[in-house]
């Protein structure tokens, strides 16, 4: 997945139109940078208060927004950003250096980016000597992506998070210096400008703001029927949020920290790019204060814990599942996912034309979704689907394109997800997931007769090589699927192509394929 | 036989530069730009000069060369041309510079690793010996990577604001 920076757009401080930027963002690496202003008020400046004036900017924005929004720091917030500054105060400023320019030398007109994807071409040792080069030097190679990359190169899933990445790698890299003497001193920067670094601070900071949580227009559902789930939901491909399906679930007594510790004790579990046991993930998802948490994802918690298998249950809505005819050669269709407040999934479409069900265990998940036509605004999928571009946090998103939402017609469908509840996610939905506490929730994708037809389309696409996922034989995955549908139901699929075929002759309705313009459901893959 | 369209790239200066389709759309940018149908005049480039522009089409049409089938050139062979090709940049930074400004412009990866690598190689060059006359104490070898690595923030500290 792509991702690119998005910044927040230009300040104003009383009630004043600002004209239209008109501005197209492509989002291709190279765009990442708009410069934008971003403004801090010094008066208002508190020690854990930020106020910063917003506006909608992007594209679809018609006007802009009137009145102060402030933004509000996690109250754990560390002064980490050592008093980085986002770009626009330096025309506010009364001397006009930016230390950021100064102690770069010849590097100075590189991008942020660029820079920094240079600096994680060095070792650990040389980001620390280069860090005494200069202030500039030393806000930029105490970045924590880069140190975080470092410690998941170096110790992969073990490593025992203390504070920061940095000292997780001085801890774990060289365990006989006592890391308790050295610290963040956190030295205060006064004259260092840059939007990169700032939004990036700030993401990582920010508390999701009310309004963004208010709208709840998802339908709720309880002790419906398997009949008029179908007709009402799965069939129209309609999200939906069923409560009361998941009494009974052992897992909703038994599943806390100490339980799953206990029970999976000594197994690790697929966490971004790494593999981690419980305990050391609790131990990071407690401290970290980051713009992208990693998020535990686990397909095989199933497989690596049977146990577990069995404190749950699929929903009556969702026993049909087509794939299991493939046995053990089925694509992935099952995760446990565990994180924490502010982890979460950027905008994707399931894979291989799958819907889903996810069931919130503990915590509290908020989704925006949107329907397979319609792009969410900031998202740019490449026109084969293959490739999505996105803002580069859950929080950037919000901050930016959210607004722009309230606006349209086709509004997204918005709910707030809590323990006990079930989601409904029809295939082909775009969606969005973010923790707003450390949640536990299992997640199954599953074909049923509904989507069987579309699935197989999607398998049997010129490059299902690059699209097709969860699995190792992604080009011969549509032939064996068909082969062994057509061995347990025989006939089958051709009785759901002719009643597909009198369906559409009726309604002179365009195929699943046709209808999806620029958000041909695309390849789900998580980058990290 | 595969297609010899010609696309023309007008550089920030004015300059135009003909290429062949096959060369241009090493650049991600400009192959889509060619998909979305603006490529029936010259392309405009407004962040790219012609001598750098210049170097990115020498890097191209090497590298599109290198992989037909006629001049298979071997990866070693490439390798060593593609260090030959930054070391003159080495001597001259600022062209190394927009080098990295116009690959990362024009989304060409393999450039874009290729330059980015230099400047890595050139910062490490630069790093040891670090200066430390004014560090009052010396460390063993077998503690230094550990100890530079830690002292950082005191020597930061020092550095930055002590002098």
């Amino acid at each position: 997945m792509l991702r690119f920076r998005t910044l927040l757009a230009s300040p104003y401080r009383k009630r004043k139109k600002q004209p239209k930027t008109g501005r197209k963002t492509r989002a291709t690496r190279s765009d990442a940078v708009p410069r934008k202003q971003c403004h801090r008020t010094d008066e208002l400046r508190q020690p854990h208060q930020l106020e910063t004036v917003e506006q909608e900017e992007e594209e679809e924005e018609a006007e802009a927004e009137d009145g102060e929004l402030g933004f509000h720091l996690k109250s754990s917030a560390r002064s980490n950003a050592h008093g980085v500054q986002p770009l626009g105060n330096l025309f506010l400023s009364p001397n006009a250096t930016n230390s950021r320019n100064t102690g770069l030398g010849a590097l100075q007109n590189l991008t942020d980016e660029l820079l920094l994807e240079i600096l994680g071409l060095l070792s650990a040792t040389q980001l620390g000597i280069l860090a005494t080069v200069s202030k500039s030097f030393y806000i930029f190679c105490n970045h924590e992506p880069l140190w975080r990359n470092l410690v998941l190169e170096a110790l992969g899933g073990d490593f025992s998070f203390n504070r920061s990445w940095k000292s997780t790698y001085v801890a774990g890299c060289h365990p006989s210096f006592d890391v308790g003497s050295v610290g963040d001193l956190g030295l205060e920067i006064r004259d260092f400008y840059s939007d990169y670094v700032f939004q990036s601070w700030l993401c990582a900071n920010l508390e999701m703001k009310p309004e963004w949580l208010e709208r709840d227009n998802i339908v709720r559902k309880r002790g419906i029927s398997v009949e008029e789930f179908v007709r009402s939901f799965e069939e129209p491909n309609k999200p939906v949020l069923l409560e009361g399906c998941m009494d009974g679930w052992l897992a909703l007594e038994k599943w806390n920290r100490d339980y799953l510790v206990k029970t999976c004790s000594g197994v690790r579990f697929s966490v971004g790019p790494v593999e981690m046991r419980l305990e050391d993930y609790f131990c990071y998802s407690d401290q970290t204060r980051e713009e992208r948490p990693l998020y535990l994802f686990d397909p095989k918690f199933g497989e690596k814990v049977p146990v577990l298998g069995l404190d749950y249950e699929v929903p009556v809505y969702f026993r049909e599942d087509l794939f299991s005819v493939l046995g053990n050669e089925r694509p992935d269709y099952r995760w446990i996912i565990i994180g924490p407040s502010g982890s979460g999934s950027s905008f994707h479409i399931d894979p291989n034309s799958t819907s889903a069900w996810n069931a919130v265990i503990t915590g509290s998940k908020k989704w925006v979704l949107f329907p397979p036509d319609v792009v969410p605004p900031g998202v740019h999928p490449s026109p084969d689907g293959a490739e999505v571009a996105c803002p580069v946090s859950i929080n950037e998103w919000f901050m930016n394109f959210y607004g722009a939402t309230k606006s349209w017609k086709k509004k997204p469908v918005e709910c707030i997800c809590k323990a006990g509840e079930v989601i409904f996610v029809p295939s082909g939905w775009w969606h969005m997931v973010i923790n707003l506490e450390e949640s536990i929730a299992i997640t199954q994708n599953y074909v049923s007769s509904r989507n069987l037809l579309n699935v197989l389309d999607f398998l049997k696409k010129p490059n299902a090589s690059t699209l097709v996922s969860g699995t190792r034989d992604r080009v011969n995955l549509h032939d064996k699927f068909k082969k062994a549908v057509e061995a347990k139901f025989p006939g089958k699929i051709d009785q759901l192509m002719l009643e597909a075929e009198d369906k559409a002759a009726l309604q002179k309705k365009p195929s699943f394929w046709d209808s999806v313009t620029d958000s041909k459901a695309g390849a789900f893959t998580f980058s990290f | 036989m595969a297609s010899s369209r010609k696309i023309t790239l007008r550089s920030s200066d004015g300059e135009s530069f003909e290429v062949e389709e096959a060369v241009a759309v090493e650049s991600q940018t400009i192959k889509h730009m060619i998909e979305d149908d603006c490529a029936d005049n010259a392309i405009p480039l407004p962040n790219v000069t012609s001598k750098i522009l210049a170097k990115v089409i020498e890097y191209c049409k090497k590298h599109v060369d290198a992989s037909k089938a006629e001049d298979r050139v071997n990866d070693e062979d490439l390798k060593a041309w593609d260090a030959a090709f930054i070391k003159v940049d080495q001597v001259d930074q600022a062209t190394l510079f927009d080098l990295i400004l116009a690959a990362n412009y024009l989304n060409i990866k393999s450039l874009l690793d290729l330059t980015c690598q230099t400047v890595a190689d050139m910062i490490k060059g630069n790093l040891f010996p670090v200066r430390n006359e004014w560090l009052n104490f010396t460390f063993s070898i077998a503690n230094r990577e550990l100890v530079l690595v830690c002292l950082t923030e005191w020597v930061a500290h020092r550095r930055l604001f002590c002098s």
